[in-house]
């Protein structure tokens, strides 16, 4: 097989010095960040090392918090998190169709929304315990208003910005209004809803934290609280690194999803 | 050269005018154009661009109304978007989350055709533009000439018996462009319907009218109308056919 080895051009050996480059500098990144964190905590300084790190992981699988083990904690905290982003999604991308659609719902109610959406979804936590406590609705409810406005603003983005070209070519074709809504203007307005989609995710999962570390009995949000509580710093750099890992594989979902149902969005990135 | 006494008036413009409000002003797009076009003919508008031979189109296709005038279709007055009208579109407007399939089975999709059916008419459409092979791709994969086919394929499954082409091959380049007039020239050879085909191009004009409506400058009035008697195929180098082309050149007005 050896006569299939083709001298490989200047050119060609540049490109694939370059790809090398890019894929090992990711890694070197990580690799940075161990170094930096082997070094902070080292001799003489409080911050747990990844060592400790590492035990604590393996202790809370043997004992687990509130009886509650660590994929248990995680677990809880998603739940929450998937039951507010379906209502969201739901009332979300309708609210945003039906403002984005009619100009008339828009002078109507997007006033509201606007006025609704410049609070911070957190300052609503004091009243929502308040009024509902702080059981599992509650956390839901501020979830959920955490991650909607950016549902309905990319939805309504979306659904204003669709091609006149598109309407026309409807009209061409006498197609009904409902017709021209549904398949003309919502698929079009399609990859702008999971922009929000995505956006909605990391969203919620930031939200849902803030909303356990005020009182929770399951959740990472209230894992991250009790190592604060018993200055347990390996468990809070623990909780925060299942955090990240969480978020990102939210992301990662999110993308694959949008994928395989906007499959024509692909070379756009 | 007279026209045939025998022709059937298929689509009829009566004393049309528009005009649109623009930044406050009224700009007078089209002034009062009157023509008929014949059944199965294929009558070519051409104008300098922006002259209005666009604007033109569009009140045949339904998607504005004239200001003043009216349009007739078989002897009826035209109100609104008509089944009995197409329309290929200038810039293309594909439905880029459709597939090639889904793209030219739309308009049968809108008028509620059932699946089966649907598929046999737009398979039918996607081989005579020779696009077979290609039903499932999406629109960006494909290049401009093979977009402007999906829309040629897309505005015929309804079988309109006018079909309208505003511009089509405009932003194609040159050896593209020309393939497609022979393309669209080959169609309309073997789906005889009456074209109303607008162009800037005064070479497209004469390859593929049998009739060019010469219109001037903003707001747009006919100057002149041509009849194109040379034989199909036609030879762009020949004599009577740079004949003709000077001819026309030579009265067309310059864009501004």
């Amino acid at each position: 097989m050896t006569e299939k080895r083709v001298e490989l051009s200047k050119a060609e050996q540049r490109e694939r010095n370059l790809k090398w480059l890019y894929r090992i500098l990711p890694f070197f990144s990580i690799l940075l960040l161990i170094i930096a964190w082997i070094a902070v905590s080292g001799e003489g300084s409080d911050f747990p090392s990844p060592w400790a790190v590492w035990t604590r992981f393996l202790k809370l699988l043997e004992k687990p918090i509130k009886k509650v083990s660590l994929l248990g904690h995680i677990g809880a905290s998603l739940q929450r998190v998937f039951i507010a982003m379906l209502i969201a999604w739901v009332t979300g991308i309708a609210f945003g169709v039906l403002i984005g659609w009619s100009k008339k719902a828009n002078a109507l109610l997007g006033p509201m929304f606007m006025a609704f959406r410049s609070v911070p979804p957190l300052a609503w936590i004091p009243l929502i315990t308040i009024w509902f406590g702080t059981g599992e609705g509650s956390k839901i409810l501020v979830v959920f208003i955490g991650c909607i406005a950016c549902i309905v603003i990319n939805t309504q983005a979306g659904m204003q910005n669709v091609n006149r070209l598109f309407l026309d070519v409807g009209t061409v074709f006498n197609a009904t209004s409902k017709q021209r809504l549904f398949m003309i203007a919502i698929p079009s307005a399609l990859d702008a809803i999971f922009a929000g989609i995505r956006t909605s995710a990391s969203a919620a999962w930031m939200v849902v934290l803030a909303a356990e570390m005020l009182g929770a009995k399951s959740g990472v949000g209230f894992l991250i609280t009790r190592g604060m509580d018993s200055r347990d710093q390996a468990l809070v750099l623990l909780s925060m690194i299942c955090i990240g890992i969480v978020g990102a594989i939210l992301a990662i979902v999110t993308q694959i999803a949008e994928r395989v149902i906007c499959p024509w969005t692909r070379t756009k990135r | 050269m007279s026209m045939d006494e025998n022709k059937k008036v298929k689509l009829s413009l009566k004393n049309i005018s528009q005009s649109f409000v623009v930044k406050n002003k009224v700009m007078d797009a089209v002034h009062n154009v009157s023509f008929d076009v014949y059944d199965n003919e294929f009558l070519v508008i051409l104008g300098p661009g922006h002259c209005g031979k666009s604007v033109l189109l569009r009140m045949i296709a339904g998607l504005a109304k004239p200001v003043e005038g009216e349009i007739f279709l078989d002897g009826e007055e035209l109100k609104g978007s008509d089944p009995r009208v197409g329309m290929v579109f200038q810039e293309l407007a594909l439905m880029p989350w459709l597939t090639v399939m889904g793209n030219v089975e739309f308009g049968l999709k809108i008028a509620g055709k059932a699946e089966k059916e649907r598929r046999r008419i737009a398979q039918k459409y996607i081989d005579l533009v020779g696009l077979t092979g290609f039903e499932k791709s999406y629109p960006h994969e494909l290049s401009g000439g093979m977009k402007q086919r999906v829309g040629i394929a897309r505005a015929y499954t309804s079988y309109p018996e006018i079909m309208l082409m505003d511009e089509p091959f405009g932003q194609l380049d040159a050896q593209t462009r020309y393939a497609m007039q022979e393309e669209v020239e080959r169609i309309w050879q073997q789906e005889k319907r009456t074209i109303l085909f607008v162009t800037n191009n005064i070479e497209e004009a004469c390859y593929l009218a049998d009739r060019i409506i010469l219109l001037s400058n903003r707001p747009a009035k006919i100057k002149q109308i041509y009849d194109i008697d040379l034989p199909r195929p036609r030879d762009t180098v020949h004599p009577d056919f740079l004949r003709i082309r000077k001819e026309i050149s030579e009265n067309t007005d310059l864009a501004l």
